[in-house]
């Protein structure tokens, strides 16, 4: 289902035609996708569905055997410093170095993306005490709980105020209070005018905050959901097994509950 | 944005307890154990242990003392510093914190170099530390001296062969990274020091980069030491920027996988 972005909303960031592989494992096969200021773009799938390769391509970390990918317009190997200071992302494994504490790491992360010594200090205490990470702030990260290492690799990935957001399953291992923090994040992060993408397993979540749900199975993208609309569950088996089915793979039809 | 990497790494070496345990290794148990060596062969008497020692050194001299530690260093910063190179590149793989240095307004390949110019800073100030310890313990053993310049002379070679060791630590750099990981750098350190043992005892070529250090410390004896020129001395530096500049296009080029 291709995706181009509007004449009025130009993308921040957008693929198109991407393909990648893996041997003889295909990847990404051809997806067109943008991201535009002010929105939470979300890619549900199951596991294995390509989201994260997807989101490498999207980053540089991975190299596209076809197709675009250009961020503020430019094709991401000509982008310019400028144009990176102004991304943020956590894939898989979060900015958080055992050996230092929560600030320094965030700090870390801040003076990366460009910003003075000073600003980086002042941008990760913000950030620390937005992602309610204030007790452990002084503390190492090797002590910190699955959850709070995430939510530092959030803090890291936030603290310089990114126009462009990539999140990688952003509320791996976190209780609801700190899926709640993440959500108000990503929200306060678009009301500012990011351009966010945020993978996830978690429809119900989602859908709370996303503008835009996009479904990918099978290394491509097979439809979009209406974050507003009943029943987004069945709805995204309905769209996943409805792809499957000519590939006559083995995803098992669900019932209406799971 | 160079001087905040280097400001990052040097935060990240300060705070790792792998580089923490070599810098003791360098800084107090190479000194001390030629210390302890040197007070053994001083001491004299017809012990086993004064008897191997005395294979060591040939003489009482500053010159003798600090050229033992220079061929302890040869070996000894070549482990520790090997160790140090592999975990400071191989870490980012062996942690998965490499995707973190993806996306960002500076190169891959300046972080490479970032870290390597902090290794080599740590590689010479330790040594140039290492050896100061040994003096201390030189001057508590009361050997014979006549002037400063005499220990100072004598300290050099010892730093110089550190120095030289710690560039020829570097390759490692890339074996790690392209390895994605620190241990298979640490199976090429070892695999370094068998092979430079194995070129040593079958003749030791100086124009061998990883013997050289060793040879001109006297690993080999006084004869091969004054062989060593100074081309052949200059080898590591080669080694080291060839390593360096290898690691770096790596480091540009690598993907998440």
């Amino acid at each position: 289902m291709p995706e181009t972005a509007s004449v009025a909303e130009p993308a921040v960031l957008e693929v198109r035609g991407v393909r990648r592989s893996y041997r003889d494992l295909v990847a990404v096969a051809g997806v067109d996708l943008y991201l535009a200021r002010g929105e939470i773009h979300a890619l549900v799938g199951l596991n294995g569905a390509g989201k994260t390769t997807l989101m490498r391509l999207m980053l540089g970390m991975a190299r596209p055997e076809s197709g675009l990918v250009r961020l503020n317009g430019r094709d991401i190997s000509r982008c310019r410093a400028a144009d990176w200071a102004r991304v943020g992302h956590l894939i898989e494994t979060p900015f958080a170095y055992p050996e230092l504490t929560v600030t320094e790491n965030v700090i870390a992360s801040a003076r990366l993306h460009g910003l003075q010594t000073l600003m980086a200090a002042t941008a990760a205490e913000e950030s620390i005490s937005d992602l309610g990470l204030t007790p452990w702030a002084s503390r190492p990260a090797r002590g910190l709980s699955l959850g709070n290492r995430q939510r530092l690799g959030l803090a890291c990935a936030l603290a310089h105020r990114p126009d462009v957001l990539v999140l990688d399953e952003p509320t791996n291992g976190l209780d609801p209070r700190g899926v709640i923090i993440v959500r108000e994040s990503l929200r306060k992060a678009a009301e500012r005018g990011a351009a966010v993408l945020v993978s996830s397993h978690h429809l119900d979540e989602v859908s709370r905050v996303a503008h835009r749900i996009t479904v990918m199975h099978g290394s491509v993208l097979v439809g979009s959901l209406d974050p507003g609309g009943l029943d987004l569950e069945r709805r995204f088996f309905d769209m996943v097994y409805a792809a499957e089915e000519p590939l006559a793979g083995p995803v098992p039809k669900p019932g209406r509950r799971l | 944005m160079m001087r905040a990497v280097v400001a990052i790494e040097w935060l990240k070496l300060r705070r790792s307890r792998v580089v923490l345990t070599a810098t003791a290794v360098l800084v107090f148990l190479l000194p001390g154990s030629a210390a302890a060596f040197m007070a053994a062969y001083l001491s004299g008497g017809d012990s086993q242990f004064a008897a191997k020692v005395s294979t060591l050194l040939n003489g009482r001299s500053w010159a003798d003392y600090l050229g033992l530690i220079g061929q302890l260093s040869s070996v000894g910063a070549l482990l520790s510093v090997g160790i140090v190179v592999c975990w400071t590149y191989g870490r980012e793989f062996s942690d998965g914190t490499i995707g973190n240095l993806f996306a960002l307004p500076i190169s891959r390949a300046r972080i490479a170099w970032a870290k390597g110019l902090v290794v080599l800073c740590w590689g010479v100030a330790t040594s140039i530390l290492g050896v100061l310890v040994a003096v201390l313990l030189g001057l508590a053993l009361s050997l014979d001296a006549t002037s400063a310049a005499e220990i100072a002379q004598a300290a050099t070679m010892p730093i110089v062969v550190a120095t030289l060791t710690t560039l020829l630590a570097v390759p490692l750099a890339l074996v790690a990274s392209a390895g994605r990981g620190y241990l298979p750098g640490v199976a090429a350190l070892l695999a370094v020091v068998v092979v430079t043992q194995i070129v040593t005892t079958l003749g030791a070529s100086p124009w061998f980069p990883w013997a050289a250090p060793a040879l001109w410390s006297g690993l080999g004896g006084p004869a091969l030491s004054a062989q060593v020129t100074s081309v052949q001395l200059a080898m590591p530096c080669l080694v080291g920027a060839l390593g360096m500049s290898l690691c770096a296009w790596w480091w540009k080029h690598c993907e998440v996988v």
